[in-house]
């Protein structure tokens, strides 16, 4: 399974480059097929692709007084003269930077043996009829129907090989695939007279699946009914049900520096051992989770993927750690280097240098039951079905933002839509005080992977809420 | 610029070989450059930026726009998206004209600076990163400070059978200091920047007394009450003002979406939507400005588009197709995020424009409520007309005067009743661009420029 011979073919011709080289190196290649499918409506108002792209980021780690020099350029001039240009532009850089790391040693050898699931085996093979047949099937629910109708969409397609090789003579490569949807659905009719409504999709996944896509696009048109009919949130503090499709543009970037050894160095460790979370709470970073966007058999750095535990009944584990902050704080890698981050998403990675990050943040079902008992529960409140945006500060781990569409809970159903004011709070406070994951108090069981967390739905006594 | 007009004779050749099967065929060669310095108390990292380059084809085809493209200029490559962009439009893409009017403008341009990048060594940027830090980190109880200062070069030729031919250069640099105050687990920061287009000029703005000042801020906040809830009188400082012309009323502007019939504003276009004091601009061609640009990627030269002018709806943001519905012209909103990304209509430079009233009289008119400062972030709702702008800070205002520090808040409200809301708009000598980042959704993120002076409405505020 190959995008292209180049990924593999650029990352080893740098090495060859580098034999005899000083002090540890790796390059980062990526070998990359583009396809999009870019909608006006129900109408196709442009086809993209194959847009092709190979890169490579390449890095070196010499020792230099108490800690090391990185060095680090990227580039997609694959001539010897681009390659030669690139490692020339990383030595330069090296000189001024400075790490408190000492004897760094990359890995020799990479995984084997490991089958993580990481490529939806028919977009590989056919992407531009995959697409072609996902849009068919997202769009039959729209058909021969007035209202609502498709606004706008676009599914993207990436197939991405990624090569690792280092100076310790490690090489590896696999196969990736992910799909981003956007997608619009406008309800204007009926007779409320009112604006228009929108529900707004946007999300990635490794994988296209045509056979459910129609029925999530009629429950999206129900909801961009329900928008037109929507009034603003009341201002409170109030028990609030978050899904996990909320929860994951908060969690994985609130989570993700705080538990890292990136936060360590920098003076803003958790206290491990402490109770930070809900007694009821059981986080994880699963780096091998089938078809998490992040799972692969080994970090951007080679060292083996792993599932790990960030918070264990509410009390905080040790740190997410790549090689050079584990190095520096005393750990060893916990294979959380990655090149993109759970916020930031580019399609092509190779640009950017390896960082503490977390793969698919797990929080483990609890026993509060599926989403109708869970509503039961919590008796009233407000569901958030969706915000604006949350914007997680991963320093402060403030986050909120409007409510796009929500429910109020009343007598433990969902009642009338919900649409204006704003949510928020931190996601994570020191011992003792409140915050989002000491206040999960109810913890479903059923989970669902969406993005970079996979989660059930979970109910939070109490958040605070602004209406006008 | 040399290595991209090395490739105008093969480019126009390969529009030729495209032509017979279309009705019009455009390319956009890229290459760009840069560097970027991470300083903090436990590191500092210099990473050259990546040398993104490549070209992409678009042509007009049986079921509309198409495009192919990749990140390699040499020949073969070039010769390889052309002749796969020959396969993919078939046979049937000359029958019909696309939409709209084909630019037919011919113009070179480059960034011009009084004291440009390239005259800074890397030795003397890093100096400069150090001093930041050390500002931020000599006032009490500031542990460290994060700062960050980039610059990028880059260059793109626009070619077309229609007959344009566009080449540009724009360098940007900007630099920001985020003072960070840790107390009992606890985290709080507060940040200053400055950038723009142009050269060591646009760092002028991070000063001693700017860093200095949000590094006390960031100490104060740790000790900061809840912000308030609820519907109250709000002052925009320029960071918020600016993304609010952006994300609140500029991408309802943007003309693709009213095409779409997704934008509340598509209905409002030529009616009173704001007080006369309120003038909204978009300016590709303004000077320094992040988001400024010589030439759209349709081939259209930027400029000055008055989106609201004094109070009344305009005009929108136009790419050709959507000019040619509403039937104005192009506007030269026309970007690529990158020459592998699709192109949108977009935002390039956004601002309120700056009214009379002083910060001390509009502190004094909004009586109590809340200075929102600091912006973080926004996001656009096109359709809905509702509004979201984080901030990191504020001030509450109580019996008109300013009386506490406030820790972030996100505004939320309906765009249109902020705009007829509007008492006071500040003045010049308080107006300022701020360098940011758009996405169109979630994705394509480009430089674009956001500004203003202080504004004083009502909405709702809540913690965030």
């Amino acid at each position: 399974m190959s995008a292209s011979p180049d990924a593999a073919e650029t990352a080893l011709r740098v090495a060859d480059q580098l034999k005899g080289g000083d002090g540890p190196w790796d390059v980062f290649g990526e070998s990359i097929r583009r396809y999009e499918l870019h909608l006006n409506g129900d109408r196709v108002e442009m086809l993209r692709g194959p847009i092709t792209v190979e890169g490579f980021g390449y890095r070196e780690i010499r020792p230099s007084g108490d800690g090391v020099r990185i060095g680090f350029a990227a580039s997609c001039d694959l001539t010897e003269r681009g390659i030669a240009r690139a490692v020339q532009a990383a030595t330069r850089a090296g000189e001024y930077a400075s790490f408190p790391a000492k004897g760094v040693e990359l890995p020799y050898e990479l995984p084997r043996g490991l089958n993580v699931e990481t490529v939806d085996p028919s977009l590989w093979g056919r992407p531009a009829e995959s697409i072609e047949a996902y849009v068919s099937a997202l769009l039959a629910p729209f058909s021969g129907r007035p209202d609502p109708v498709p606004s706008f969409g676009s599914v993207r397609v990436t197939l991405s090989e990624t090569t690792l090789a280092n100076s310790a003579g490690a090489f590896g490569r696999y196969p990736r695939t992910t799909a981003d949807l956007e997608f619009a659905i406008r309800a204007s009719g009926g007779p409320e007279g009112a604006p228009a409504g929108e529900y707004w999709v946007d999300r990635r996944s490794t994988r296209l699946d045509p056979a459910r896509i129609g029925a999530e696009a009629s429950a999206w048109a129900e909801k961009a009914k329900d928008a037109r009919r929507a009034a603003p949130a009341r201002s409170g503090s109030v028990p609030v049900v978050l899904p996990p499709e909320v929860l994951a543009d908060i969690l994985p970037t609130t989570l993700g520096f705080r538990f890292s050894a990136s936060a360590t160095l920098r003076g803003m460790s958790l206290p491990v051992g402490e109770l930070l979370g809900h007694p009821s709470l059981t986080l994880r970073d699963d780096g091998l989770l089938p078809f998490g966007l992040a799972s692969a058999p080994w970090d951007d750095e080679g060292t083996p993927r792993a599932c790990r535990t960030l918070l264990e009944a509410g009390r905080a584990a040790e740190p997410n750690a790549d090689l050079l902050h584990g190095n520096a704080t005393g750990r060893a890698s916990t294979g959380s280097a990655r090149r993109d981050t759970p916020m930031a998403k580019p399609w092509y990675r190779f640009p950017l240098a390896p960082s503490v990050q977390p793969s698919t943040i797990v929080l483990a079902p609890g026993g509060a039951g599926s989403d109708a008992e869970l509503l039961e529960s919590i008796g009233e409140g407000v569901w958030i079905e969706q915000l604006g945006q949350a914007f997680p500060d991963g320093v402060s781990t403030a986050f909120g933002g409007e409510i796009r569409l929500g429910y109020a809970i009343r007598g433990g159903r969902l009642a009338e839509p919900i649409r204006g004011g704003t949510v928020g709070g931190v996601a994570l406070a020191g011992p003792g005080q409140p915050s989002l994951l000491a206040s999960m108090e109810l913890i479903g069981r059923e989970p669902r992977l969406v993005e970079g967390l996979q989660a059930p739905t979970v109910g939070i006594r109490p958040l605070s809420i602004s209406g006008p | 610029m040399s290595e991209l007009t090395e490739l105008d004779d093969l480019l126009a050749r390969l529009l030729r070989r495209i032509e017979p099967r279309t009705r019009y065929a455009e390319v956009m060669a890229q290459v760009s450059s840069g560097e970027s310095i991470r300083h903090d108390r436990s590191s500092t990292v210099v990473q050259p930026g990546a040398e993104i380059r490549g070209a992409v084809f678009r042509a007009w085809g049986p079921r509309g726009w198409c495009e192919v493209g990749g990140s390699q200029l040499d020949p073969d490559a070039l010769e390889g998206y052309a002749t796969t962009l020959l396969d993919r439009l078939g046979y049937g893409g000359g029958a019909a004209d696309p939409p709209g009017v084909a630019a037919t403008t011919r113009g070179e341009a480059a960034t011009k600076s009084s004291r440009p990048i390239d005259e800074m060594t890397l030795s003397d940027r890093l100096d400069r990163a150090k001093s930041w830090y050390a500002w931020a980190t000599e006032v009490p109880g500031v542990k460290n400070a994060f700062v960050s200062l980039d610059c990028r070069s880059e260059s793109r030729l626009f070619c077309s059978t229609a007959g344009a031919r566009t080449l540009q250069t724009v360098d940007r640099i900007r630099g920001s200091v985020v003072a960070l105050a840790v107390e009992q687990g606890k985290v709080e920061y507060d940040y200053t920047g400055s950038g723009g287009t142009g050269g060591a000029e646009q760092l002028d703005g991070v000063t001693p007394e700017r860093v200095a000042h949000v590094a006390r801020e960031a100490v104060e906040l740790l000790q900061a009450p809840e912000a308030p809830s609820g519907k109250q009188r709000v002052l925009l400082d320029p960071s918020a003002a600016g993304t609010f012309a952006h994300e609140s009323f500029g991408h309802g502007a943007e003309a693709d979406q009213m095409v779409r019939m997704r934008s509340y504003l598509a209905p409002l276009l030529g009616t009173e939507v704001g007080p006369p004091e309120v003038t909204i601009v978009d300016d590709g061609s303004y000077a320094g400005g992040w988001g400024s640009i010589y030439f759209d990627d349709e081939g259209h030269r930027s400029g000055r588009t008055v989106l609201v002018d004094r109070g009344h709806f305009a005009s929108a943001l136009q790419d050709r197709e959507a000019a040619a519905l509403l039937g104005r012209p192009a506007t030269g909103n026309t970007r690529r995020a990158d020459c592998l990304s699709r192109p949108f209509v977009r935002m390039t430079n956004t601002f309120v424009e700056p009214g009379k009233m002083t910060f001390e009289e509009m502190v004094r008119e909004m009586g109590e409520g809340v200075v929102l400062e600091s912006c973080t972030s926004g996001v656009e709702d096109p359709l809905g007309g509702q509004m979201q702008i984080k901030v990191k800070k504020g001030h509450r205002v109580r019996g008109g005067e300013i009386v506490g520090i406030l820790p972030s808040m996100a505004l939320s409200g309906k765009v249109l009743e902020f705009l007829r809301a509007i008492r006071g708009v500040g003045p010049a000598e308080d107006f300022r661009m701020s360098p940011g980042f758009c996405g169109k959704g979630h994705t394509d993120l480009l430089p674009a420029g956001t500004g203003g002076s202080y504004l004083l409405s009502e909405a709702t505020v809540g913690p965030a």
